[in-house]
C-alpha cells in the first residue's frame, strides 16, 4: 500500500509545480461559467421552471470548479503506452492497476483542488443571481462531499479501464476522444443534467457519468433529500465495484499479454 | 499565387500522410462527429425546455449554432498550424527550420499542419444550419449567400487572429494555453448564442475585442430577417470586415514576435 | 573578400532561474553565448567546429544560418547579412541537424522532395537532375517511395542530407550528421561529403563531437569554449600541443629489475604487464627502449600514441573549459 501512496505524493508534487497553469485554468474557467450563467439567465427571464435559478447557477458553478476531474487529461501516460515506455513500468514491482491508479487519482484530485478553491470562493464573492449558492445544509454538504469521494475513486476507476483498453489498440485519441465527449455530454457539464428533458433524467441520471459531479451537487443544493443519500452512495458504490472489478481482470490480462509479446 | 500554390501542394503531402492511418482517422473523425453533436444535442436541449432566448425561436438558436461551428472548424481545418500547438512547434525545433527556408513564416507554419478530421464538425454543423433553415423558413437569395460567405470567410480570419494571440504568447514563453482557450474556445461557446443574451462586459467583449457577434452574428441574423442590435443593410456587410482588422492587426504582432523570437533564441 | 566573413560577434542571452523560496521575483541571469567572435571561411573549405557542450557552436551556426540575431558584430555570407537578408541566404544555404528530422515523416520521400522543391523555387528540369545525381551518390534511387518513418537512422539520415542538398546550396551546415550511425553509415557518409566538396565546391562547415569524421574531413579546426574562438588552424598541429605523452606495454620472461627508470616516467603493474606512461620530449624513445631491454628479456611489447578523445578531453581541461 505504501508504495502507492508515494506515487500518489509524488504526482502530487509534480502537479503544484504548474502554478501558472493553474491561474489561467481558473480564468478560463471562470469565463465559462460566466458564460453559461448569463444564457441560463437569458432563458430564465423568458420562460422561468420549476427549478429555481439559483440552483442551476450552483450547479454551474461547481460544475466549472471541478472540471478538471472529468477529462482524462494524462497525456504523457498515453505517450508513453504508444511509444513503448511502459516497459519500464512493468519492470517494476507494483501492480499496474494500483500504480495507475494512484497516478490518476493524484493527478485529478491536485488538478481540480488547486483550480476548484480559489473559484468557489470567487464565486461566492459574485452577486446574488450570479454567485455560487450556500449549501442546502451542513449535513447536506458533508453528505455532498462524501459523494464527491466516491464519485472520484469510481472515475478513476473507469479510466484505468480506458487506459487498459487504450493499450490494446494503436490509436487511443480517438478512443478517448469518444469517452471524453460521453463524459461532458452526460456528466452535465455542457448542460445541466436537471435540464434534461425529465424522461431522460430518469436514465441519465443512474449513468456512472452523473456519479462524479451530478450526484453529489443534488445532495449540495439539496435537490436530492438528506434521507435520500444512501441510495445515491449505493448506486456509485455498484459501479465502483463493477469497474474495478473489470480493470483489474483487464490489467492482469495486459500483463500477461505484453510478457508474451515481450513488451 | 505562388504561395496558394506551396499551400495547395502542403496540403496534397499533408493529407496524404493523414491517410496513412485511415483506421484511425475514421475513428477520429467520427469522435469529432460525435463531440459536435453532443453540443448540438444541448443547444436542441434547451430548445425543447425553454422553446426560445428572447426573441430568438429554436431554429433561429440552430441557425447560429451552425455558422459558428461551420467558420471555426473549416479555420481548424485548415488553419490547423496556427490553431494547433504553436508552444510545441517551437520546442520540438520546427519553427527553427521555417527561418531556414526561402519563404515567409507565416506561409510555413500555415503550410505545415491540417486537420481533416475536422469535417466531422463542420459536417454536423451545417447540419445544423440547414435545420435552423427550415424551421426558421429562411428564403434564401443572392444577396444573403453573398453574406452568409462573407461572414464565414471573415470569421475565419477573426479565429485565426484569436489563435495568433496564443502563438505570440508562446514565442515570449508564456505558458498561455488555458488563459487564451478563454477567448477562442469561449468565445466559440459564448457567440453560438445571440449575443443580446449577455449582459454589458461580455458583450463589449464578443462585440469590439474579439467581434465574433459583428463578425458573424450580425450576418445571420440580417439573414434570418431580424437584425442584431438594429444592424441592418449596408452596415451589415460591413460588419464581417472587423475580422479582416483584426487578422490583420494580430499579423503584423506575430510579426514582431517573431523578430523577438530571433533576438531571444530558443 | 572571404566567402564567409564574421567579425567581433556577440550574443547574449538572459536565462530565467527558477524562483528560490523566500523572493519574490525570479532572478536572472545573462549566459554570454559567443564573445568577440572573428573569422574567415574561403568558398570550397570543409571546416570541422569543435568545443564542449554550451561553448556557443549552434549558438553561431544558428547566427549564421539566419535564425538569430546578433547583439553586435558583423557578418556575410558570399556578401549577404544572414539576419537581414534571410529569404535571399537561406535560398543557398543547406542545414543538416543530426537529432531533427525536416522531411515529413509519414510520405514517401519523394513527396518530400517535391515539396522542397516548390519551397525553394527550383526548376524542373534542374530539380530532375539534381534529383538523380544525389539519389544516385546516396543510393536513394530504391528508397524513394519508402515513407521516412520506415527508413532506418542511416537511411534517414541520407534521406535528410538528399533534401538539403536538392536546391544546390553553396554552403552546407551539419549538426553531428553521423550521432548514431554504424560503421558503414558513417564511412559512406563521409565519403559522400567529400565528393560533394570536391565536385561541387560546396562549402561545408560541421559541428560535431565526433572527432574522427574532424579527422577524417576537415582540413581546418576552430575549437570553441564560452563563447570564445580558442583555436583556429590545422587538426594535426592542434593535436600535437596535447600530444605529449607515448605509453608502452611490456612483459618479461622473468621478473626485470625497473629501478633504472627514470622518476618523469610512470610505471603501472596489471599482472605480468608493466605499462609505462613517458614524455618523448623529456626521454627520447631511443633511450626508453634500450632502458627497458637492459631490465631483462622481453616477451612482448607494443608501444601506443593516445587516442584522439583523450587528447581532447585533455585540451578541454587544460583549456578549462
Amino acid at each position: 500500500m505504501r508504495k502507492y501512496f508515494s506515487t500518489f505524493l509524488m504526482r502530487w508534487k509534480m502537479e503544484t509545480q504548474y502554478r501558472g497553469a493553474a491561474l489561467g485554468g481558473i480564468i478560463c474557467q471562470m469565463v465559462f461559467g460566466l458564460i453559461l450563467i448569463s444564457v441560463y439567465r437569458a432563458l430564465y427571464m423568458g420562460n422561468p421552471q420549476s427549478m429555481p435559478l439559483s440552483a442551476i447557477v450552483t450547479y454551474v458553478w461547481l460544475q466549472q470548479a471541478f472540471f478538471r476531474m472529468l477529462l482524462s487529461s494524462d497525456n504523457d501516460l498515453m505517450d508513453k503506452i504508444r511509444t513503448g515506455g511502459i516497459a519500464y513500468e512493468m519492470c517494476r514491482p507494483v501492480s499496474l492497476y494500483g500504480y495507475y491508479y494512484a497516478r490518476i487519482m493524484a493527478m485529478k484530485l491536485m488538478g481540480s483542488l488547486l483550480r476548484a478553491v480559489p473559484m468557489l470562493v470567487l464565486a461566492s464573492l459574485l452577486p446574488e443571481g450570479w454567485g455560487i449558492g450556500a449549501p442546502a445544509s451542513v449535513p447536506a454538504l458533508l453528505l455532498a462531499l462524501m459523494g464527491l469521494a466516491l464519485g472520484l475513486f469510481c472515475m478513476c476507476a473507469l479510466e484505468n479501464i480506458t487506459m487498459g483498453i487504450t493499450m490494446r489498440t494503436i490509436d487511443f485519441k480517438g478512443f478517448q476522444a469518444l469517452l471524453n465527449l460521453l463524459m461532458t455530454t452526460f456528466s452535465g457539464n455542457i448542460l445541466p443534467l436537471t435540464l434534461f428533458p425529465d424522461a431522460w433524467q430518469r436514465v441519465v441520471r443512474l449513468l456512472p457519468y452523473a456519479q462524479l459531479l451530478d450526484a453529489p451537487i443534488r445532495l449540495y443544493t439539496g435537490e436530492t433529500p438528506l434521507h435520500q443519500a444512501g441510495q445515491v452512495f449505493l448506486i456509485q458504490g455498484i459501479w465502483l465495484c463493477i469497474f474495478v472489478g473489470i480493470g483489474l481482470y483487464l490489467w492482469k490480462r495486459n500483463t500477461r499479454k505484453m510478457i508474451v509479446q515481450g513488451g | 499565387m505562388n504561395t496558394l500554390k506551396l499551400y495547395l501542394h502542403s496540403m496534397k503531402v499533408l493529407l496524404k500522410s493523414q491517410m496513412q492511418y485511415p483506421f484511425s482517422f475514421c475513428l477520429q473523425t467520427l469522435a469529432q462527429i460525435v463531440m459536435e453533436a453532443g453540443e448540438m444535442l444541448a443547444v436542441l436541449l434547451i430548445v425543447n425546455r425553454f422553446q426560445a432566448l428572447n426573441q430568438w425561436t429554436g431554429g433561429d438558436l440552430l441557425f447560429f449554432f451552425g455558422m459558428m461551428s461551420i467558420s471555426f472548424y473549416l479555420t481548424e481545418c485548415f488553419g490547423r498550424g496556427i490553431t494547433g500547438n504553436f508552444a510545441a512547434l517551437i520546442r520540438s525545433g520546427n519553427l527553427d527550420t521555417f527561418f531556414l527556408r526561402p519563404r515567409g513564416i507565416m506561409t510555413q507554419v500555415l503550410c505545415h499542419a491540417i486537420d481533416p478530421r475536422r469535417i466531422g464538425c463542420i459536417a454536423v454543423g451545417v447540419a445544423a444550419l440547414v435545420l435552423g433553415c427550415q424551421q426558421s423558413q429562411v428564403q434564401w437569395n443572392g444577396m444573403k449567400i453573398f453574406l452568409f460567405t462573407e461572414a464565414i470567410f471573415f470569421g475565419m480570419l477573426l479565429i485565426l487572429g484569436l489563435f495568433l494571440i496564443e502563438a505570440v504568447f508562446a514565442v515570449h514563453s508564456v505558458k498561455s494555453i488555458e488563459l487564451v482557450n478563454a477567448v477562442t474556445y469561449g468565445g466559440r461557446s459564448a457567440c453560438q448564442y445571440p449575443i443580446d443574451a449577455y449582459p454589458g462586459p461580455l458583450r463589449v467583449l464578443f462585440g469590439t475585442l474579439a467581434p465574433f457577434a459583428l463578425v458573424l452574428q450580425v450576418p445571420s441574423a440580417v439573414i434570418l430577417g431580424k437584425p442584431l442590435l438594429g444592424i441592418d443593410g449596408v452596415a451589415a456587410f460591413l460588419c464581417p470586415l472587423s475580422g479582416l482588422v483584426f487578422f490583420v492587426i494580430m499579423y503584423f504582432v506575430f510579426q514582431k514576435a517573431m523578430k523577438f523570437y530571433r533576438s531571444t533564441g530558443s | 573578400m572571404h566567402f564567409i566573413e564574421v567579425e567581433h560577434l556577440n550574443k547574449s542571452f538572459t536565462v530565467r532561474k527558477k524562483r528560490e523560496k523566500g523572493r519574490f521575483l525570479r532572478e536572472k541571469s545573462i549566459i554570454h553565448a559567443l564573445q568577440d567572435v572573428s573569422f574567415h571561411v574561403d568558398e570550397g573549405e570543409l571546416i570541422g567546429y569543435i568545443g564542449p557542450n554550451g561553448a556557443g557552436k549552434s549558438t553561431s551556426v544558428k547566427i549564421l544560418s539566419g535564425i538569430l540575431t546578433p547583439d553586435s558584430g558583423r557578418a556575410s555570407v558570399g556578401g549577404l547579412t544572414p539576419w537581414t537578408d534571410r529569404k535571399t541566404h537561406v535560398q543557398h544555404i543547406g542545414v543538416v541537424f543530426g537529432q531533427r528530422m525536416q522531411l515529413w515523416w509519414d510520405v514517401p520521400i519523394i513527396d518530400s522532395y517535391r515539396l522542397l522543391k516548390d519551397i525553394y523555387k527550383v526548376q524542373k528540369g534542374a530539380f530532375e537532375n539534381r534529383l538523380e545525381e544525389l539519389t544516385d551518390a546516396l543510393d536513394l534511387k530504391n528508397l524513394l517511395a519508402t515513407p521516412l518513418r520506415l527508413m532506418s537512422l542511416g537511411q534517414r539520415m541520407r534521406a535528410e542530407l538528399c533534401g538539403s542538398l536538392l536546391h544546390s546550396p553553396r554552403l552546407l551546415f551539419l549538426d553531428e550528421p553521423t550521432i548514431g550511425l554504424d560503421a558503414v553509415s558513417k564511412l559512406k557518409l563521409r565519403e559522400f561529403l567529400l565528393k560533394e566538396n570536391r565536385e561541387k565546391g560546396t562549402t561545408v562547415l560541421l559541428t560535431t563531437h565526433d572527432m574522427e569524421d574532424i579527422a577524417a574531413l576537415c582540413q581546418r579546426v576552430m575549437v570553441l569554449g564560452h563563447g570564445k574562438k580558442l583555436y583556429d588552424g590545422q587538426l594535426p598541429e592542434l593535436l600535437s600541443r596535447y600530444d605529449t605523452q607515448r605509453t608502452i606495454h611490456v612483459r618479461y620472461d622473468a621478473p626485470p629489475d625497473l629501478s633504472s627508470l627514470p622518476e618523469s616516467c610512470t610505471l603501472q603493474k596489471d599482472g605480468d604487464n608493466f605499462i609505462i606512461t613517458y614524455e618523448p620530449a623529456r626521454i627520447p624513445t631511443s633511450d626508453m627502449l634500450s632502458l627497458l631491454q637492459k631490465a631483462g628479456a622481453m616477451q612482448e611489447m607494443t608501444a601506443q600514441s593516445q587516442n584522439v578523445d583523450l587528447l581532447i578531453a585533455r585540451m578541454y581541461r587544460e583549456m578549462d573549459l
